[in-house]
């Protein structure tokens, strides 16, 4: 496997202006993205955003209508078996065969694929608490879902692809499962995870993409993210607020104001606020907070088109 | 929901395959009609009474109702009617395999209502396609110049349409009693084909006519409404089964659990969970039915497959072999009167010989129709089924090509077809044995090697038509619907000058074209049909290739 020792160091996953319309409908626009080996990269966005399409076009189901993509070094078209050799998979709303049990579900794929470790696929099992004796078909979606990622581990790939792939976990095996994407990358082996939940992204990704409307918003680190200090802050005041003035001080988002309270987000210089809010008005409370990626999140999104 | 809602909900995932129906069957009496027009019928007057019945042809021959009993009569029939059957069969059973029963009665509706209201969307579709087929006959035979106006094409209309019905809420009671819609199609099916045949081949028996009156179909066209009107009597018997079958449907339906997407434990199930004899069989199989794609797909199939051989083997084979022993001796040589034009419909061959009845009974339709069945149905889910159901994405992820799956699942359905002809083939020749009828065995296997060729080359276009939608119901209507209209034109061309012309571009035409059955095998034939085949399969390859792998179904 040299191309995955070569390419440690630099690109998981490369994409040049992919672009994807079906028909005249945007899927997404010239997505440039880097994942680097070694890393969980977070992929967010809400539902409809792009995520699975670009997922499906890394994966050569669906074809790129302008735009390359490398996986490994390798291109994702030209060279998708080579690609697939490395590769873990569990697509959106995960479907399998429901008349095989979930080992005769791992034997077929590993049949396919080779170099399947049992005794890793029992530990694998063991840890997300999984029934393989039982046929997919009579399985609960949770449990469905932990065959599904069971698979897309148990060759101990470089790249994990996962689209989604908490749905219908309880918070026990999601913790279980966010321990081990982190011995995944522990061994230098590379995460792809595209979800809409920011806090389970929050927990376990190194760097974050947003999407929206198919449009690559932003990629940061989830440090860089949180060190923005972006705070949530909350004023009553002594008499009825208006917006307009605090939106017209720098670094205030997302103004709300409900009468003598207002709320907003905020990015800088506490002491700055403070005098422009004490200018105007008399304070009676305050109350801040430090806002999480939810925020973060929609300030992205609302900053766009103010909606 | 709203009763609205589920019933517009039903027919718009339905009208496409009706309306594909209508207008094929439509075409096929245009065909027939006009091919009929220019030959001459005075000899059917002269065929014993019971062969006509056996043929479908009324007392009183003529254009029109050769033409309308026909295409109507049997053809017709048998495709409104199995049409009738998958939408009966989807209804509740589907609905529960798909997962979608338990959303749809979180409404405020009974289960009894969603039953009705299903029962009452499939009426509507099927009086409406009746309706599509019978309204171009008048118009057809005006415009062709043939006379039809002694013939009760209403009463037929009637006919067929009570009957379709039946089988429809036969399907749908088997699925709601037990909600499974394999069951359902299967049982079905096999009502409908054995009813099908008794009710043609038991008058041919001497001290057992009457038994047809226990099949179903007997009720639709013993009577032959087509000449002689609606039969009332006939119709209510079938009414009155689709009332008791409906009956039953709410009464199981109401009283199970409903399925999820499970998919309910069968024998094998049963035998792998005793310990003992799991150990002996993983020993002597292994895990067998997923060590490969082409195995899991064998897996997938092992019923449709082993169903039809066995029709294949036992009814087709074996027991016409015996049946044709038996036939008394004036009725044999009443077979030398037949017109030979009349017995190219039915796939050619003098009945005088058991070459020519075998070739009559079981090759000219049934043979080919048999594999077509199972390499269709293997050709269109090879693909758009892993499409439709979702599991095509997590098959891509593995590092195999595209064209290794396409192949696998080619040679797979290669392999099933040829199994369908090597039971043909074995049937027969035992039954050949058993009766003493001294045909030769390298003339059937030629016969059966050109059947599955023949039969390949359609399980191929299903194959193509599957790489190039993605849509399973696509590509088996669609290869369904071509073979149907190939094979009227090969059975027609020996008929009519216009089209014996253009009869080489059916690949019926290498089937049977050479008499394999008396002349043994034509070669250039079987290399015709397999090249066709792989041309097939060769381009479903490069079409799979090309195309975005479709999410949902």
């Amino acid at each position: 496997m040299a191309t995955t020792s070569e390419d440690a160091a630099g690109a998981a996953i490369h994409t040049d202006g992919l672009t994807k319309y079906y028909g005249k409908n945007r899927g997404i626009e010239a997505l440039d993205l880097d994942v680097r080996a070694g890393e969980v990269f977070g992929f967010l966005g809400p539902n409809g955003a792009g995520k699975s399409t670009t997922i499906r076009t890394l994966l050569d189901e669906i074809r790129p209508t302008a735009g390359t993509a490398t996986i490994l070094g390798l291109d994702t078209h030209k060279e998708v078996v080579a690609i697939r050799r490395h590769l873990g998979y569990v697509p959106a709303d995960l479907a399998l065969y429901p008349s095989l049990t979930g080992r005769d579900t791992l034997t077929y794929f590993a049949n396919l694929r080779g170099g399947v470790d049992w005794s890793y696929v029992a530990e694998l099992a063991e840890r997300l608490d999984s029934d393989l004796s039982r046929k997919v078909g009579d399985l609960s979606t949770g449990n469905r879902q932990k065959v599904g990622l069971i698979q897309a581990f148990m060759n101990r790939p470089a790249l994990l692809i996962m689209d989604e792939p908490t749905s219908g976990l309880d918070p026990l095996v999601q913790r279980e499962f966010q321990a081990m994407l982190r011995e995944v990358t522990a061994e230098g082996r590379t995460v792809f995870l595209s979800s809409h939940s920011l806090s389970e992204v929050q927990r376990v990704a190194d760097r974050v993409g947003i999407i929206r409307d198919g449009f690559l918003v932003t990629v940061e680190t989830v440090t860089d993210l949180r060190a923005k200090a972006m705070r949530q802050v909350e004023f009553l005041l002594d008499s009825p607020a208006d917006a307009a003035v605090f939106e017209a001080i720098p670094g205030v988002r997302n103004v709300q104001v409900r009468d003598n309270l207002v709320e907003m987000t905020f990015e800088g210089d506490m002491g700055a606020l403070l005098k422009a809010a004490t200018d105007r008005f008399g304070i009676e409370d305050i109350r801040t907070s430090e806002a999480d990626l939810e925020e973060i999140f929609l300030t992205y999104y609302q900053s766009d088109e103010g909606k | 929901m709203t009763l609205a809602n589920i019933f517009t909900n039903t027919l718009r995932d339905r009208w496409l395959s009706w309306t594909i129906s209508a207008a094929s069957l439509t075409l096929l009496l245009l065909f027939g009609m006009s091919v009929y027009r220019d030959i001459d019928l005075s000899i059917y007057a002269e065929l014993p009474v019971a062969f006509r019945s056996l043929l479908g042809i009324g007392d009183e021959v003529d254009v029109g109702g050769l033409a309308v009993g026909y295409v109507f009569g049997s053809f017709g029939a048998v495709v409104v009617a199995v049409v009738a059957l998958v939408m009966g069969s989807a209804a509740i059973a589907g609905e529960e395999r798909n997962g979608t029963m338990g959303i749809l009665l979180a409404n405020p509706k009974s289960r009894t209502h969603v039953l009705l209201t299903k029962v009452a969307a499939l009426a509507l579709l099927c009086a409406a396609t009746v309706v599509a087929m019978w309204a171009p006959v008048h118009p057809i035979a005006a415009i062709l110049n043939v006379e039809i106006g002694g013939l009760h094409v209403e009463a037929l209309a009637l006919h067929l349409y009570v009957n379709a019905l039946f089988y429809g809420i036969l399907a749908l009671a088997i699925g709601s009693a037990t909600g499974n819609r394999d069951t359902a199609i299967g049982a079905t099916a096999g009502i409908l084909t054995l009813s099908f045949f008794a009710v043609g081949l038991l008058p041919l028996v001497p001290g057992l006519e009457d038994l047809r009156m226990a099949f179903p179909w007997h009720y639709f066209d013993g009577s032959e409404p087509v000449y002689n009107g609606i039969a009332w009597g006939h119709l209510l018997v079938l009414i009155g089964a689709s009332a008791a079958l409906l009956a039953a449907a709410n009464f199981g339906l109401n009283r199970r659990d409903l399925r999820g997407q499970s998919v309910g434990t069968t024998m094998l199930d049963r035998i792998r969970g005793n310990p003992l004899l799991n150990r002996l069989i993983g020993q002597l199989a292994g895990s067998a039915r997923v060590s490969s794609i082409w195995i899991k797909t064998a897996s997938d199939y092992q019923t449709l497959l082993l169903i039809t051989a066995a029709a294949m083997f036992l009814v087709m084979g074996v027991l016409l072999g015996p049946m044709y022993a038996s036939l008394p001796e004036e009725t044999l040589s009443a077979f030398d009167a037949f017109p030979e034009e009349l017995l190219a419909l039915f796939g050619g061959g003098s009945l005088s010989t058991p070459e020519g009845w075998y070739t009559l009974e079981t090759f000219g339709l049934m043979a080919p129709l048999s594999v077509i069945l199972v390499t269709a149905v293997m050709g269109a889910g090879a693909l758009a089924g892993e499409e439709s159901r979702r599991t095509m994405a997590l098959l891509l992820s593995n590092p195999i090509p595209r064209s290794r799956i396409v192949l696998e699942k080619a040679a797979t359905m290669v392999l099933f077809g040829t199994a369908v002809g090597a039971a043909t083939f074995a049937g027969v020749t035992l039954g050949s044995v058993l009766g003493n009828l001294g045909m030769s065995v390298g003339n059937i296997a030629a016969t059966a090697t050109l059947q599955v060729l023949v039969g390949l080359v359609f399980g191929a276009l299903a194959l193509t038509l599957s790489a190039a939608t993605g849509r399973s119901g696509v590509a088996v209507t669609g290869a369904a619907g071509i073979a149907l209209v190939m094979h009227l034109l090969t059975s027609l061309a020996d008929i009519s000058d216009a089209l014996s012309a253009v009869e080489w571009l059916s690949p019926f035409y290498y089937y049977l074209g050479s008499d394999p059955l008396v002349e043994g095998m034509n070669w250039g034939d079987a290399v015709a049909l397999a090249v066709l085949a792989l041309v097939l399969i060769g381009l479903s390859l490069a079409l799979f290739q090309r195309r975005d792998i479709r999410q949902t179904g």
